[in-house]
């Protein structure tokens, strides 16, 4: 890969701008924030890749509620564990603030499909809800609340009447609100 | 080498659909929505694969086309088989390759490429030739990994298209610019002011706290940039002409004498406090300053190549002034204006947006992350009970519905009352307040304040009752809100307007024939330089707002917070600590800018001491959320929306406007002091000054003036008028269209899969 752990060098840098939305500065700030995570025998390897456990311990990802889901989507390994650098930048260019409304949508898209199956149904929507509202006991909704939230839902959404989600639903939905893009926002 | 680029791009194509892959068992590996095995076409050679061994669903994912194919597909196999029972295809045509589906061992052995839409596999060369002209920015937007992303554009690189020289200039042309564009992104990004403290706000108190600091520093910008404006063309040229020239017009003498008697040189033997009080009210040592318009000549500097008209300079400066707040504001709401207006205002689909947009990923710590939640659950509860009323509403009987309609209607007509109540004690005060105008010391500092006094009390005191009738009248919670809201809005600013008009009939004795205007047009004896005084009541009430803003901090939230951390009495735990109530501070922020513009035209340094008042009021608000207050458990969307800011914004500034134009126009300029002294309104030196302008430029003025310019003008912009509205609805009825025919495929669909789970059901059984 040509980077080593504790220096970016200039050419490599000039590609990640052209591949990701973020800025330089973020790019270096990232790529400090990385090496931090990374434990020191796997600073010296070639293409270091951080476990999810050091990434959950980023105060950005700390006490959100996907953040399992978001690692999962991002991880380009086999078992789905664990982020390298260029993931990381993957994360932060889907998150930063000039990335397109379609990168968004198509991502926030898979860390809502749960069962990892390409459509929302009823039971990704059921733990869609729980992780909006949180697990404990007060927060939750009723499970006639929950019912009937999910058929409004699917009413609203479901234009080809399937019974899920699909992405083009999804993106029609998200299309009319103007708030997503601000709040889908995720910076160091 | 060529084959190997083939199959890059064959994945490119690939990989930038959504799921929906139907990889072949051997050689191809199932595949996932991103996995996917790099084969070369010809040589089968195997590339570095990134598949994982998942399995993707029925043939539900492919689309319609696909279905059909599968269908005829599977009846020219049954009518093979020599089956009676084939069941006659809906006749779709295709000219694409077959399909796959896992369940049906497909004849055809070789079609590499997966299935999907809008690039078939049979045209990969077309493909090749296409994807070369992807311009390189596209690359950011593909929802890939990296390496995918790396690859891409090695192949982009590597394909040398066949481009003219003109295409290649413009290829050269837009990356530079792109490489510009992102070097000055990345300078204000390091320039942008409070960045760091808004994102920490943003992710502990949430959103809607955040959209308040947001517009502050959008109104610290511009206050900031306007008083620039104002002190490069009116303050600046004024200090360095009168040292240069003198007053340049003489007065006309005829028995004016009286009306031009003006002495503000404050009296040297003062008691040592007069100067704070003096400062406090812009009386004293502060009126014949800079800072007041009495004290600007109307120099008229005519060199042999420079000429600089002050009195000209004055006028325009503060109409363009207007303007560039005008500009700025539109161009602030224009983004989220367009989306509001596009979706329609987005009253459906509220739920579905609300799952699905309404998580904040800047959240910080557990708190906030609690917060939040508790905040979406009491969202999704208020919409479902909402929806429960709404049923239950459409259920009443008729004579409840009297009772409830009746019932609302006299209650605005209470909160209509108290509101104008409100109203006539500003104007006694204010006519109060000017009939003393001539006592000193800490009593007449009061008298001075007393409208302040009054306008900031009925501020506090009618919106809490208006609050109180509104849940009276029984809305659901939303319209509640903004019916208290648009409530408020009126009260302040028409306050405002009042305290103005006030003013003005004390100026112009109601126009009338009082014996006290005739000689000067105005009242002379009272208002010797009645601009100036404008302005000083204008200064009076920005820096009485900043002043109450502090004092409420100190007073107000810091005890209350100290008591409610210390005490156990469970009545203050109810109350608890304070909560930061952003559609309040808004609105204060909304009337201290429409002062300042209100009193620009007679205070001209206000733009500059309302940009330090507002980056004071950004610390102490900053200093009280994050020590006194607790996040709002409750929020509406429409109180913390951008545009519904801007919106009351623009409210104050029309206001505003119609003062500016008022003292413009009409009402008679002082003759003792100010720039415009000599002249019968302050438009007239417009006129008088147009005739010095070249004869081109006359004449080129008067072109643009006359009715031949503008009435085909304004027909022009009528006819495009037409044609956007046109088009909308078309938009609109064509977006109706297209929804319905996606409910059609969707049936379609499931018939078809129907049939297919039938058919193969039949060649199974025939097997």
């Amino acid at each position: 890969m040509g980077a080593t752990a504790s220096h970016l060098g200039k050419d490599l840098l000039s590609e990640y701008q052209e591949l990701t939305f973020l800025t330089k500065q973020e790019i270096l700030l990232a790529h400090k924030r990385f090496t931090e995570l990374l434990s020191r025998e796997d600073k010296n390897l070639p293409d270091p890749r951080a476990p999810t456990e050091a990434i959950l311990t980023l105060p950005e990802l700390k006490s959100n509620p996907f953040r399992e889901r978001i690692v999962r989507v991002f991880s380009t390994s086999e078992s789905r564990d664990g982020l390298t650098f260029e993931d990381f930048l993957d994360l932060l260019s889907a998150f930063s603030d000039s990335a397109t409304l379609e990168i968004k949508s198509h991502y926030a898209f898979r860390i809502f499909d749960f069962d990892d199956d390409g459509t929302l149904d009823e039971h990704d929507l059921e733990k869609l809800v729980n992780c909006l509202t949180g697990e404990t006991g007060d927060t939750r909704l009723t499970p006639d609340e929950m019912k009937q939230l999910i058929s409004n839902i699917l009413e609203e959404s479901d234009i080809d009447k399937d019974g899920t989600v699909n992405l083009s639903e999804f993106q029609h939905v998200i299309s009319r609100s103007p708030d997503f893009v601000s709040s889908f926002k995720i910076v160091l | 080498m060529f084959q190997r680029v083939e199959a890059l791009i064959r994945i490119t194509v690939v990989t930038s659909l959504p799921y929906c892959l139907d990889c072949n068992k051997e050689p191809l590996q199932v595949g996932t929505k991103h996995d996917i095995q790099i084969r070369a076409l010809e040589t089968g050679e195997r590339l570095p694969t990134l598949c994982s061994r998942e399995t993707i669903p029925a043939p539900i994912c492919l689309n319609r086309d696909g279905l059909t194919r599968a269908v005829k597909e599977m009846n020219s196999q049954l009518q093979r088989q020599g089956s009676a029972t084939a069941v006659q295809g809906t006749g779709y045509t295709s000219d694409q390759g077959s399909p796959r589906l896992r369940r049906v061992t497909s004849s055809r052995p070789d079609q590499n490429g997966p299935q999907f839409n809008w690039r078939p596999a049979s045209a990969a060369q077309e493909d090749a030739g296409q994807e070369a002209a992807v311009p390189p920015k596209d690359l950011r937007a593909l929802p890939m990994p990296m390496a995918l992303k790396r690859a891409i554009s090695q192949v982009q690189q590597m394909q040398v298209p066949v481009l003219s020289s003109f295409q290649s200039w413009k290829r050269s042309k837009a990356k530079s610019l792109s490489r510009a564009r992102k070097s000055i992104g990345g300078f204000l990004h390091y320039i942008t002011l409070w960045r760091r403290s808004l994102n920490k706000i943003g992710g502990n108190f949430g959103d809607g706290v955040q959209s308040y600091f947001l517009f502050l520093r959008f109104l610290v910008v511009l206050n900031f940039l306007s008083s620039m404006l104002i002190i490069g063309f009116v303050l600046i040229p004024s200090i360095v002409f009168r040292s240069v020239a003198s007053d340049s017009v003489t007065m006309p003498d005829n028995g004016t004498a009286e009306c031009r008697q003006y002495d503000p040189k404050p009296d040297p033997l003062v008691r040592y406090y007069s100067y704070f009080l003096d400062l406090l009210s812009g009386t004293g040592f502060m009126e014949y300053t800079y800072l007041f318009y009495g004290y600007y000549r109307n120099t008229m500097v005519a060199e042999s190549d420079f000429s600089y008209n002050i009195p000209l300079a004055y006028l325009f400066t503060a109409v363009f002034y207007f303007a560039f707040c005008l500009i700025c504001i539109t161009a602030r709401a224009g983004t989220a204006v367009r989306v509001a207006v596009a979706t329609g205002g987005g009253a459906t689909g509220s739920y579905s947006r609300i799952v699905f947009t309404g998580w904040d990923f800047g959240c910080l710590g557990d708190t906030a992350t609690k917060l939040k939640q508790k905040n979406l659950h009491y969202q999704l509860q208020v919409d479902l009970e909402e929806e429960r009323i709404k049923n239950e509403a459409a259920s009443l009987t008729l004579r409840r519905k009297v009772l409830l309609y009746s019932s609302r209607i006299f209650l605005s007509l209470v909160a209509f009352g108290l509101i104008i109540a409100a109203f006539f004690g500003i104007y006694r005060a204010t006519t109060f307040s000017q009939s003393k105008v001539k006592e000193t010391g800490v009593l007449g500092l009061f008298y001075e304040y007393l409208p302040s006094i009054v306008i900031t009390v009925g501020n506090f005191v009618v919106p809490v009752l208006c609050d109180q009738i509104a849940l009276l009248e029984r809305y659901n919670p939303s319209i509640t809100v903004i019916v208290a809201l648009l409530r408020s809005v009126f009260l302040r600013m028409v306050s405002l307007g009042v305290l103005l008009f006030t003013l003005w009939s004390q100026i112009t004795c109601f126009e009338g024939v009082s014996e006290e205007c005739a000689l000067c047009h105005y009242n002379h004896k009272s208002y010797p330089c009645w601009e100036t005084r404008v302005g000083q009541e204008m200064y009076k009430l920005t820096l009485f707002d900043l002043l109450i803003t502090l004092a409420m901090l100190v007073l107000v939230e810091f005890p209350r917070r100290m008591v409610v951390d210390n005490s156990s009495n469970k009545l203050i735990q109810f109350v608890g600590r304070q909560e930061f109530l952003v559609p309040v501070n808004v609105l204060g922020l909304v009337y201290g800018q429409t002062v300042v513009w209100t009193g620009a035209l007679f205070c001209p340094l206000l733009p500059l001491i309302n940009t330090l008042k507002f980056v004071i009021v950004f610390y102490a608000k900053k200093i009280t959320l994050f020590s006194n207050c607790r996040p709002a458990a409750k929020t509406f969307r429409s109180t913390k929306s951008k545009v519904f800011f801007l919106l009351v914004l623009l409210f104050g500034w029309s206001l505003a406007l119609v003062a500016l134009i008022y003292s413009i126009a009409e009402i008679h300029p002082s003759m003792s002091c100010g720039p415009f002294r000599s002249l019968t309104s302050m438009w007239t030196i417009v006129p008088d000054s147009f005739h010095s302008l070249s004869l081109t430029t006359q004449g080129f003025l008067y072109f643009i003036g006359s009715q031949r310019f503008s009435i085909p003008l304004f027909l022009f912009f009528s006819v495009v008028m037409c044609y956007f509205i046109a088009l909308a609805s078309v938009y609109g009825k064509s977006v109706d269209l297209l929804k319905a025919q996606l409910k059609l495929e969707g049936r379609d669909k499931q018939f078809l899969v129907k049939q297919i789970e039938e058919l193969s059901r039949t060649l199974a059984v025939a097997r």
